[in-house]
């Protein structure tokens, strides 16, 4: 289990948790992430924001966001 | 006489709305290419089939929950004008996500058509969309789109007033949320029923939206909920 | 059953499915909608088995790449006035005379009318429309900007950057739509969640120089630095938005306090802009330009041509103009343009067009042989133009979207100071050098 943040390109995760506060946490879920999504990282600037693929979209996510994130490796 | 009906369209941010606003009412509003480029509502109309419609292009948005100013504007839209029909345009080279706005309009009660924009998208990624199964399965009709040829547009302004003579039904499949969550939305229902605002939106969607602590919900009903 | 009593209600059950479930009944519910529609998409959707890395996603492989984002960001922005520049000027050269042709003739006229026609109408008015082309162009070139899908990209690669000044890459989007007019970006702004972030964002935009001020820029630069004439432009949108950023940065830090929000966007894929798309942006922007020099730059240049065709014009400027004079343009017909052109940045150039006559030459020639200005004038000028107050218009909309007075005196007071003591450093400091 890791942070999102340090996951790298290419890697493809599995979500484990968000603690992100729970109104933020529900704009996630609106977004396509909750617990249990796998996603890709297409790309990412360290330090810096994401970008994620899922459910074939592209979503970016500050680096201060990537860091509540828990991801399983897939 | 011709009747007056009002026609919302509701989308991702970023899924055509504007250009279908546009094929609509014959609009000259500008399209861009980032989520956020109509950041409030604008309004046109149409006749067709001895109705006046009206249509609003709303701002885009993720759900019904509403985050920034532009999203308040569509969602109290949608929520306390109550359009005769919700068009949602969804984009079809990214049905999973854009999916998440039509269940929950479903989950609403509104009168709901999906608009199934960028079709030339999704064959181009070889993508194969079975419409008939998606419109059955979502208990709303489906119209396949692509929007910048003003493609589909005359089947969706037939649907429109399809949807509203009742020839079409639009009410939504039934969804269900596991046994546990379930189970306390019923218990919500009942203690629900006797509010005021019950009156005017359905026990079970309040209860749902309770259940997510939706901030203006619990507002409304707080203040004993005249709307 | 009471309201109250509904609330307690819905949080036992939040506690009780908190308990058995061990997660928040949003992301249970959640779960659930995400549950039907992928059972959904299984009859619904059949996608290849190996699905081909996008072209969007190869593409920013390069544009947002974490070595060469900025840099990128930097050569399309210069490139955006290069190509406004360079492509305007024949434009401008041939609208010049024709204007200029019809102030001769105009001028034949005898009497108040004659004068009022060829130095209030075509001389105030039409030296603003000389900026027709470039203001255009200038528009086509952020409409593609806006219409491919780079706008995002450009607030992804600036998100590392602007949280260090305490905003996010969102805050972003709405800088570089000030550059084409501060009223649509600074509505822009409502896609930002955050109402600090969204405060401090609204706050900066005028800085972000709009279309309006290009034709000051270009009017003077054309004369004052004809060997650099496109950097000396370029140069006044770099300011602006070095200025913005450390602005930026003290407001977050002393006057709206607090987290700034969290960073989320969607990647919108990449499209080729149409020609249609793109024009009609340009029309839409652009037709603003023109309404506007026909109505309220219309009447305010006539307004001055009449208090000059009084021998009113002169004293009020020579009220004002020891107040620019540390600034190096206290001459009274600066003054003018400059307490004028808080109306709308246009009134500037409508001013000189009415005081001195129709056309770049000439204005730049009397104000460099009259009133003997040098370069270093009219940079501080530019300087001023672009920092003190934006137009009426820009004034309304941060009204409007900030709710309050006190924030739109806030920025007409503190963009006319920061202009001042901008316009004096520079004429000051330069002046030891040249």
């Amino acid at each position: 289990m890791m942070p999102l943040s340090m996951a790298s390109r290419g890697e493809t995760v599995r979500v484990a948790s968000i603690r992100a506060g729970w109104g933020f946490q529900r704009r996630l879920a609106d977004m396509g992430l909750t617990p249990g999504t796998q996603i890709t990282i297409v790309n990412c600037q360290r330090p810096g924001p994401v970008v994620l693929g899922l459910r074939g979209s592209r979503l970016v996510l500050g680096h201060g966001v990537a860091h509540k994130i828990m991801v399983t490796e897939v | 006489m011709a009747k007056n009906i009002t026609v919302a369209l509701a989308g991702n941010p970023n899924s055509g709305k504007t250009t279908v606003f546009n094929n609509l009412t014959g609009a000259r509003q500008h399209v861009g290419n980032w989520p956020g480029v109509t950041v409030e509502k604008k309004e046109g109309g149409f006749g067709h089939r001895g109705y006046n419609i009206n249509v609003v292009d709303l701002p885009g948005v993720y759900s019904l929950t509403a985050y920034s100013p532009d999203e308040v504007v569509a969602r109290n839209f949608i929520l306390k004008e109550e359009p005769d029909v919700v068009v949602d345009i969804v984009d079809a080279s990214n049905l999973e996500r854009n999916l998440y706005l039509a269940v929950q309009l479903l989950e609403l009660g509104a009168k709901v058509i999906i608009a199934l924009n960028m079709m030339d998208v999704a064959e181009s990624r070889k993508y194969k969309i079975n419409v008939k199964e998606l419109s059955r399965l979502m208990g709303m009709p489906v119209v396949p789109m692509v929007a910048s040829h003003n493609k589909g547009t005359e089947d969706l302004r037939g649907t429109i007033v399809d949807v509203v003579e009742g020839k079409v039904p639009a009410d939504g499949a039934y969804l269900e949320y596991g046994k546990d969550v379930e189970g306390e939305i019923s218990r919500l229902e009942g203690v629900i029923a006797s509010s005021p605002l019950a009156r005017r939106y359905s026990p079970r969607w309040l209860a749902i939206k309770l259940l997510e602590r939706d901030e203006e919900i619990v507002g409304m009903v707080k203040e004993g909920a005249h709307v | 059953m009471s309201s109250e009593d509904i609330i307690q209600e819905a949080k036992q059950s939040l506690a009780h499915l908190k308990k058995v479930r061990g997660d928040d009944a949003e992301t249970l519910i959640a779960d659930a909608r995400y549950g039907f529609i992928s059972g959904l998409m299984k009859d619904v959707l059949q996608k290849p088995s190996v699905e081909r890395r996008t072209i969007s996603d190869k593409v920013d492989k390069v544009i947002i790449n974490r070595l060469l984002g900025i840099p990128i960001f930097l050569a399309l922005m210069y490139g955006v006035f290069q190509f406004t520049f360079v492509l305007s000027v024949p434009f401008m050269d041939w609208i010049d005379s024709a204007f200029g042709w019809l102030a001769g003739q105009a001028a034949g006229i005898d009497g108040w009318f004659g004068a009022l026609l060829a130095d209030g109408i075509i001389g105030g008015v039409g030296s603003v429309l000389i900026f027709i082309p470039p203001i255009f162009l200038l528009f086509i070139a952020l409409s593609i900007l806006e219409d491919s899908g780079y706008m995002a990209r450009a607030a992804f690669v600036m998100d590392h950057m602007m949280h260090k000044i305490g905003l996010h890459g969102r805050s972003f989007v709405p800088m570089i739509m000030g550059f084409g007019c501060n009223v649509p970006a600074i509505m822009a702004t409502r896609t930002i969640e955050n109402p600090k972030d969204r405060l401090v964002t609204i706050l900066i935009n005028p800085m972000m120089s709009c279309g309006a001020r290009l034709p000051i820029y270009i009017m003077l630069a054309l004369f004052f630095f004809s060997a650099h004439q496109g950097l000396v432009v370029f140069s006044m949108y770099a300011v602006g938005m070095v200025i913005a950023i450390l602005l930026a940065f003290i407001f977050r830090k002393r006057l709206v306090k607090g987290e700034s929000g969290h960073f989320v966007m969607e990647l919108p894929p990449y499209r080729m802009p149409t020609i249609i798309g793109v024009l009609t942006h340009m029309w839409e922007r652009g037709s603003v330009f023109i309404a506007r020099a026909g109505t309220l730059i219309f009447a305010v240049v006539v307004l001055i041509w009449l208090l000059d065709y009084t021998g009113a014009l002169e004293p009020i400027g020579r009220t004002f103009a020891p107040i620019f004079a540390p600034c190096g343009f206290g001459q009274w017909e600066s003054t003018v343009a400059v307490v004028f052109g808080v109306l709308a940045k246009e009134v500037v150039v409508g001013t000189f067009g009415t005081l001195f006559g129709i056309g770049g030459g000439i204005v730049g020639g009397t104000l460099a042989f009259e009133l003997g200005w040098s370069a270093l004038t009219a940079y501080s000028f530019m300087i001023f133009c672009l920092v003190s107050v934006p137009c009426v218009a820009t004034l309304g909309i941060i009204r409007r979207e900030t709710n309050s007075w006190k924030w739109t005196g806030f920025v007409a007071a503190y963009t006319l100071i920061l202009a001042w003591i901008l316009a004096t450093l520079i004429y000051q400091i330069g002046s030891l050098f040249v």
